[in-house]
């Protein structure tokens, strides 16, 4: 009986876990998904109850008796297995077969996850040669801006574009020095960064001229513009990376290139 | 001899007194002002000391704007100059400025039209240029270290024009804001300083959720207690 209950119960579960992996990939209901979860778990929990009364031989009264000798426990037990549980060969893979097909099971949804990120958060908009242009879509020209002046800018043809917005912010050329190797990014004072905070992704809309910060009004992270925008206050982790921009003989300013950085916060593989 | 001395005496406190009063100019008359309520801080000659910056080229729209708002003179040197009521007369104000405006060349202050401001055109200006700090109803936001941008509920369409020609304490200078664009802005905020608060109180216009917060909790409270009152009263 005992036996027959546990081998029923696992051979239950095996089938109830292939039906949930069938279920979850042809998108059956959540509560036939549920249902079929709840058998193939409880068919494993009936089995292992019930194989344990089999161990101890259940809740059963004996008469108090002498020591028995070794041989006749050996007996005892031998008796008691062979009558009530399955073999233990038999047993063991039921239980592999079940809690493999749950495994399989659980595992299913793993179908579901998406692509990864794929190159895009790697790169933005800007291109070599790319017109400075706002929020309107009009070109900036060098000197539209005067010293202490801010505007939001986007690449030529994607004004708008979040990933690319960017600050273009003039200091004055006399008092800026720029870091080592960025010394041909900002002529005439036009320093351009991206607009897209390194914490959360915030757009830092708020430039403090008179003290050269960036003030990101999410979580008051704070960007030193003439030190590279360097983080000295609130939770943002790096720099905000700087766009490379020349002036064109027209005085049209555009990007030397694209961002040397991924923009804005850090995602998993971001430095692979 | 000592007649003598009395006249001399008197007659050279005439001239010292008269030819002040006889060749004043504009120019002298604030850089008088100037040195009683200024010099203690921007120094004799306006060109900066330890605790205030030098005026020279800063000109007449700066000057014109820290004066008019009664920022300047400062109370206490602190973060910021703070708004407050000017103690100056508009005619005190203005050869003032006109003295600032002599020791350099500046922008000199702008003219603005309110009137004749689009304001639906003036809030896409403002939201793109202005509302980062000054927050989309024009109520101010906390900046770095303690400092802040104003609420903009006291501006006149003077002021805000110089604020955004010269970029007073933090404020970015906005160049490429054409005049036209300034008069829409201008007519934006003159329209956020006229918004009615039907309520009476405005909770600091920071919009439906804390308005719903205060009916619910105010409201239902006050009904709730009434409700007890009510039955109180009947048992």
């Amino acid at each position: 009986m005992k036996r027959r209950l546990i081998l029923g119960s696992l051979a239950l579960s095996v089938v109830a876990g292939a039906g949930l992996t069938l279920a979850y990939v042809f998108a059956g209901s959540n509560v036939m998904q549920g249902a079929l979860l709840a058998v193939a778990l409880g068919g494993i929990g009936v089995a292992v109850v019930v194989w344990s009364f089999t161990l101890s031989g259940g809740e059963t009264e004996e008469a108090r008796h002498l020591p028995a000798t070794d041989d006749g426990i050996e007996d005892d037990l031998r008796v008691r297995e062979s009558s009530e549980a399955p073999s233990r060969r038999t047993f063991i893979g039921m239980m592999a077969a079940a809690i493999t097909s749950l495994v399989v099971a659980l595992a299913a949804p793993f179908r579901s996850l998406d692509p990864g990120p794929g190159p895009e958060l790697f790169h933005t908009k800007w291109s070599a040669g790319a017109r400075l242009v706002d929020i309107d879509g009009i070109p900036v020209r060098a000197g539209d801006i005067d010293i202490g002046g801010v505007v939001t800018v986007f690449p030529e043809g994607y004004a708008g574009d979040g990933q690319s917005q960017s600050l273009l912010l003039r200091v004055d050329p006399t008092v800026y020095t720029p870091p080592t190797g960025r010394e041909s990014w900002a002529p005439g004072g036009h320093l351009v960064f991206s607009k897209i905070c390194t914490h959360a992704g915030c757009p830092i809309g708020l430039y403090e001229a008179a003290d050269q910060l960036l003030l990101c009004p999410c979580h008051q992270s704070t960007f030193e513009v003439l030190e590279a925008a360097r983080p000295v206050f609130g939770p943002a982790p790096r720099s905000l990376p700087q766009l490379p921009i020349a002036i064109t003989q027209d005085r049209w300013l555009v990007a030397q290139s694209d961002f040397l950085e991924p923009v804005g916060p850090g995602f998993w593989n971001r430095d692979r | 001899m000592r007649r003598l001395v009395a006249i001399s005496l008197g007659v050279a406190v005439l001239l010292i007194a008269g030819v002040p009063a006889g060749a004043d100019s504009q120019t002298d008359q604030g850089r008088e002002l100037f040195e009683v309520h200024c010099a203690t801080c921007h120094g004799e000659d306006a060109k900066g000391g330890d605790v205030a910056p030098s005026l020279v080229g800063v000109g007449a729209a700066m000057a014109d704007f820290q004066l008019r708002t009664g920022r300047m003179p400062m109370a206490d040197v602190g973060v910021q100059a703070v708004r407050k009521p000017s103690p100056f007369t508009d005619e005190q104000i203005r050869v003032l400025v006109e003295y600032v405006a002599s020791l350099g060349e500046g922008p000199a202050i702008p003219t603005v039209n309110a009137a004749a401001g689009d304001v639906s055109r003036g809030g896409s200006i403002f939201r793109t240029n202005c509302a980062g700090c000054h927050g989309a109803a024009g109520r101010g936001e906390a900046l770095s270290y303690g400092r802040n941008a104003p609420d903009l509920y006291l501006a006149t369409p003077l002021v805000l024009a110089e604020a955004v020609r010269t970029g007073p304490s933090q404020m970015p200078v906005f160049d490429q804001l054409t005049d036209q664009d300034v008069n829409d802005v201008a007519a934006f905020v003159m329209s956020l300083q006229k918004d009615p608060d039907p309520g009476g109180f405005g909770l600091g216009r920071l919009g439906p959720v804390p308005e719903g917060l205060v009916a619910w909790l105010v409201g239902l409270g006050l009904l709730v207690g009434a409700a007890r009152a009510i039955e109180r009263k009947s048992s």
